[in-house]
């Protein structure tokens, strides 16, 4: 498939999912000082995709063409992520409320671009198809550790995250179904301990009693839940053919 | 990682037909793409992502060796070497050779 065609295919989708996002767009105080000016005005822009792609050559370096980022959780996947998460996010890395070095740089303005460019690069990741094999934690369905974290899944993470794991576009709560065991294991434990200090303050109100073995449970359980087919790439094979 | 052994053994089956460069030169380019080092450094080794990151283009081969050794050990930690001490776990001493000899004969 052509970048062309691929673009038009996808402009319609875009337009949609993005009035969608900022109608609704959350405005409590936790995301206020990395929700406003650029940021809020990114989501409200018409992004184009074309160079949404051009600006992603560069992320594909660690993120990988795909936007699937390594299974050992180096660096994340993107792929699939709600747009306003992808552009607070963004945001956050930028304000140093991230200990994040290494994608420090790409966040910035310089590299990146203003707020047309952020706007346009994150619609292009938001719509890539998703890794069908995603780093995984150790327990498979039926062992105790699996059930456990299961039910401490839906005991503490339902309201925000949803029932599969598919977050809330509309409040910036991320995607998590999918994601690399390694790197949510490594945020999560980030965000109980404070580390990641634009953490929602009621998940970490919500996980500040949970045990290392109970950290690994539920994360193992998020990294296993089936995401849905028309979300995922074919095959572990698929490449972007936007980077043949 | 798998997928970046993928993309550079598919560069260097490129990089080697283009240039008809020996085995290690082609490692060198594919390598410098595969693990990363292009985003900051830029694709020509000499256009750095940010103006004060350095260009590696034609600098010595064993002074880049021992920086990059030092940067991944975290002996040097000055400057802006936290951005790069991120992705050192992807290479390991063999490779970091063939890059610096590599980036070494770029103009
Ligand atoms: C040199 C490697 C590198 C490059 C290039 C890079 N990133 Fe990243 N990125 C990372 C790492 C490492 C992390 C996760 C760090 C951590 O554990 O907090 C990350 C995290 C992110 C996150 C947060 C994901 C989440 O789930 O919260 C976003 C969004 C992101 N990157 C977007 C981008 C975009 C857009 C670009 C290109 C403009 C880019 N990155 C280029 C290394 C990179
Ligand atoms: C009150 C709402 C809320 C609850 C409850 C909650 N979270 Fe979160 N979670 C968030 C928000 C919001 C973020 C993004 C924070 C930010 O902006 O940095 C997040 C981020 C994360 C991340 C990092 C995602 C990334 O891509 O970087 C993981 C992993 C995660 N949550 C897992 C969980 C798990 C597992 C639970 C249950 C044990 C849970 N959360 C409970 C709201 C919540
Ligand atoms: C996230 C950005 C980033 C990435 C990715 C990166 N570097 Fe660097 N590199 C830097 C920065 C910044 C410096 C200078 C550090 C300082 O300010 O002291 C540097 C310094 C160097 C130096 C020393 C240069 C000198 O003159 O002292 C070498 C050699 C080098 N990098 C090679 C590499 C190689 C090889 C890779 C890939 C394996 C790589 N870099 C990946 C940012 C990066």
């Amino acid at each position: 498939m052509s970048l062309k065609s691929m673009v038009t295919g996808l402009t319609a989708a875009v337009a949609i999912s993005l009035s969608f996002g900022v109608n609704a767009a959350d405005t409590s105080s936790w995301s206020k000082d990395t929700v406003s000016g650029e940021t809020d005005q990114a989501m409200h822009l018409e992004p184009d995709l074309e160079n949404g792609r051009d600006i992603f050559e560069v992320c594909s370096a660690c993120h990988m063409p795909e936007g699937w980022g390594m299974t050992d959780g180096t660096f994340p996947q993107l792929a699939g992520q709600h747009r306003p998460v992808l552009i607070k996010q963004l945001a956050d890395i930028r304000a140093l409320n991230r200990d994040n070095p290494t994608m420090y740089p790409f966040a910035l303005p310089e590299s990146i671009g203003d707020e047309q460019a952020l706007a346009d690069v994150t619609a292009y990741i938001e719509k890539l198809p998703m890794n069908p094999e995603n780093g995984k934690g150790e327990w498979a369905e039926g062992t105790p550790e699996f059930e456990q974290g299961k039910k401490l899944y839906a005991d503490n993470c339902v309201r925000c995250h949803g029932d599969h794991g598919e977050g809330n576009k509309e409040k910036f709560y991320p995607r998590i179904e999918g994601q690399h065991y390694a790197y949510m294991l490594r945020q999560f434990e980030w965000i109980r301990d404070g580390k990641r200090r634009n953490a929602n303050p009621d998940m970490v109100d919500q996980i500040k009693n949970f045990t290392d073995k109970d950290m690994k449970m539920v994360i193992n359980y998020v990294s296993r839940v089936l995401v849905d087919k028309k979300d995922l790439a074919p095959s572990a094979n698929w490449t972007n053919p936007d980077f043949d | 990682m798998s997928k970046i052994r993928r993309l550079a053994v598919v560069m260097s089956a490129v990089a080697a037909l283009m240039t008809g460069a020996t085995a290690a030169a082609a490692d060198g380019a594919a390598l410098f793409k595969a693990k990363t080092c292009w985003s900051c450094h830029g694709k020509d080794a000499k256009t750095p992502l940010m103006p004060f990151y350095p260009s590696l283009a034609g600098q010595n081969a064993e002074y880049m060796f021992n920086q990059m050794k030092d940067i991944k050990s975290g002996a040097r930690s000055n400057g802006n070497t936290a951005a790069m001490k991120g992705v050192m776990g992807l290479v390991n001493e063999e490779e970091m050779r063939v890059i610096a000899d590599w980036l070494a004969t770029l103009q």
